[in-house]
């Protein structure tokens, strides 16, 4: 299994007065190559079980494995570099930097690895051109459309050529046109071998012919249904 | 052209010109240098024993004359620290 | 791996650098505003640096010891008398008594130094006509004539004439001719100079015949001014007895307190940008919160993200220090130091020419370094620990 979860439970500011129990117990296994939808209303826990799958934080209890690789046990630094190898993200409101142009906010993640500024550009552009906003490159973020926005947020998520793919709730701000779009480009993704997990409770989203298994969330546990 | 290399530049442009002065320091100091013979018999020959950077105070030309018990100063306790005394000239309706 | 890395820096670098770009208006007047309290330091540090040299350099070789008489705790003449106690001191090589005092030029409102002295008798006075840009110097048996600094001929308007006359204190008028012209080279010390023979000096000041200002005494070993000063003073009570280390070391301390006084002033300005960057680097606005979050889950480590906060303040800080040591340099050396002349040496009537080149070590530039830079970087990047610990999903809530 590519993403495994084992009774993980995560309880935020734990030991204090504002202790919240985000996941309760939960188990997960996911192959590569499908495409997972989490479902669920917000507050549900199913940005919490995205942000472990996404190597953001360790469980607080129970095991997680993402690639093989335990996470509990890792420190923040090895998480960052296991989350930069394995994982793709895309915001709920994209997350890219207004001020930086496409391209700069494409290759971003790039900065760290140490890719040297041709090669950035050459990934960077070659993902542009695969999502059809290639003639977008030089605009700064703030002032292309939410459509073009939501594409460099999949081609940012592409760049480092992870095998998963993790998307929050990506189609809450996007119309129905752009929201199948979105979903069509997810289903190529699939097709291309990537691991797919998404939260939503947008039938678009959750009806898609791609979406193999639908994972309901209720109060940090998961309801079989 | 990345950004560090227009730094780079930046910074190189910076050290040229400070190169450029420093050389010019170094000559404008051997130019001193070569006058400091001068100099020295000047202080000898006439018993110099102050340099001439202003000229208003009664011991400017002299801070040997100038002790704890000058005459008019601030208070008694005040080593009068500046040559003139204060940091401009007096205004020309204040002079006699 | 470390190709890769430092790749890696320049990326990091790369962003920094377009972070700043991104907020040039922010980041250049704060780099100005930081290059103009360095080029204010640096700049008094220069001054200092070059004017206790100078002096340092031409006290070198001043009189030993100089003999000066106290009358009701001020100066006054010295009996001639005193000559021959003084020469019974053993040690004493020479002694050469001199006028030396101010006159003050009503009809321009400046203020010459006269000295009167016989320059056959000191050290190195043979050499003194090499110290002339014109003429020659006079004997001791001339009478009425005069060598002169530069300022001299231009401040009373003397044009070709080679005669000018003063007033004593009866206002009667006591002419000299010029017979020779200090060097420019010598300005520094010969400026204001009018010197003459000791019997015109007395004349012009009306000092009784028996009378001189002070006496300079030369010792035959360098290495006992100190005893002999004693002995001079033991002998002599009523004289003020002032020895070369003394007034080299008034001199340092003088340019030293100035200094210090406007260093002082500065520290203050300083100490208020240090307030305004802390500030300015201790408040995360929810903007770069945002950002720290997008980058961290984007997989930056905390590492990468100080390091773009160490770059900023480094390449603000770095820049504006070269910058303003740059424009130090260029205030002092080619402008005397023009805004601070007030501050280090007062107002003059006749403006004395100020050719500074300080003789900068390593050390004057570290000084000015530590600090200026120093603690903008500890002011700066310190906070930033805290905005890279952001943790990475702030930017998913």
């Amino acid at each position: 299994m590519l993403i495994e979860l084992q009774q993980v439970t995560k309880i935020y500011n734990q030991g204090r007065a504002n202790e919240v129990k985000a996941l309760d117990e939960v188990s997960l296994a996911i192959a590569p190559g499908s495409m997972v939808c989490l479902r669920g209303a917000s507050g549900s826990g199913k940005s919490t079980l995205l942000a472990i799958i996404g190597c953001i934080f360790p469980p607080t209890s129970g095991k997680a494995a993402i690639g093989g690789k335990p996470l509990s046990r890792l420190p923040d630094r090895f998480l960052t570099i296991h989350r930069r190898q394995f994982i793709g993200f895309i915001f709920q409101q994209f997350n890219v930097l207004p001020e930086l142009s496409v391209l700069d906010n494409v290759t971003l993640p790039l900065l760290p690895l140490g890719v040297p500024p041709r090669e950035r550009r050459e990934r960077g552009l070659r993902l542009l051109e695969q999502l059809a906003i290639s003639h977008r490159k030089s605009f700064a973020a703030n002032q292309i459309s939410g459509g073009e926005l939501q594409r460099v947020a999949i081609a940012r998520a592409l760049v480092n050529d992870p095998p998963i793919i993790l998307a929050d709730e990506p189609t809450a701000h996007l119309d129905t046109r752009l929201s199948k779009e979105f979903m069509k480009i997810m289903a190529g993704l699939k097709a291309a071998g990537k691991t797919i997990v998404i939260t939503s409770h947008d039938p678009l989203v959750t009806e898609h012919a791609a979406v193999e298994r639908i994972v309901d969330i209720r109060d940090g546990r998961i309801h079989v249904s | 052209m990345r950004p560090s290399t227009i730094l780079f530049i930046v910074l190189l442009l910076l050290l040229g010109a400070e190169s450029g002065l420093a050389f010019h320091g170094a000559y404008l100091r051997a130019e001193q240098r070569a006058q400091e013979p001068e100099l020295d018999i000047v202080t000898a020959g006439l018993g110099l024993s102050d340099l001439c950077v202003a000229t208003e105070a009664r011991y400017t030309r002299n801070p040997a004359a100038s002790d704890r018990v000058v005459p008019f100063m601030d208070h008694p306790g005040a080593v009068e620290h500046f040559p003139t005394g204060s940091f401009w000239a007096p205004p020309p309706y204040m002079r006699f | 791996m470390l190709r890769s890395s430092l790749e890696r820096q320049l990326n990091i670098l790369d962003y920094a650098l377009s972070s700043l770009w991104r907020r040039r208006l922010k980041s250049l007047s704060i780099m100005l505003v930081f290059a103009a309290v360095i080029f204010l330091l640096a700049s008094f540090q220069m001054v200092t640096t070059s004017l206790s040299q100078a002096a340092g350099r031409a006290l070198a070789r001043a009189p030993e010891i100089t003999v000066q008489r106290m009358v009701a705790g001020r100066q006054e003449t010295i009996p001639l008398a005193y000559l021959d106690k003084l020469s019974a001191i053993f040690g004493i090589r020479k002694v050469v008594p001199r006028i030396w005092g101010y006159h003050f030029d009503a009809s321009n409102g400046a203020n010459y130094t006269v000295m009167g002295l016989d320059p056959a008798v000191m050290p190195l006075g043979e050499s003194l006509n090499l110290t002339l840009a014109e003429g020659r110097f006079f004997t001791d048996s001339e009478k009425g004539k005069a060598v002169v600094g530069q300022a001299i001929p231009a401040s009373m308007g003397l044009a070709d004439r080679r005669t000018f006359s003063l007033f004593r204190p009866d206002l009667t008028l006591k002419p000299f001719t010029i017979t020779g012209v200090f060097a420019p080279g010598t300005e520094l010390l010969t400026h204001d100079l009018i010197v003459t023979t000791l019997a015109d000096a007395r004349d012009l000041f009306a000092i009784p015949p028996d009378r001189v200002t002070d006496f300079c005494v030369y010792v035959a070993n360098p290495a006992e001014i100190q005893t002999i000063a004693r002995k001079i003073a033991d002998r002599l009570p009523d004289t003020r007895v002032l020895t070369r280390p003394q007034i080299q070391k008034t001199y340092q301390v003088v340019f030293g307190w100035r200094s210090g006084f406007g260093s002082i002033c500065l520290l203050t300005a300083l100490a208020a940008f240090a307030i305004l960057a802390w500030d300015k680097a201790s408040g995360l606005s929810p903007e770069e919160r945002r950002e720290i979050g997008i980058l961290k889950v984007l997989g930056w480590e905390t590492a990468d993200v100080l390091a773009v906060r160490f770059w900023e303040g480094l390449l603000i800080s770095a820049l504006a220090f070269g910058v303003g040591c740059l424009l130090a340099w260029i205030h002092v050396v080619y402008f005397g130091a023009a805004l601070f002349r007030p501050v280090m040496v007062g107002w003059s009537v006749i403006y004395p020419p100020l050719a500074l080149v300080p003789n900068l070590a390593l050390a004057d530039f570290l000084l000015i370094f530590a600090f200026t830079v120093m603690p903008y970087l500890a002011v700066t990047v310190i906070p930033a620990w805290r905005a890279a610990t952001v943790p990475p999903d702030s930017a998913i809530r």
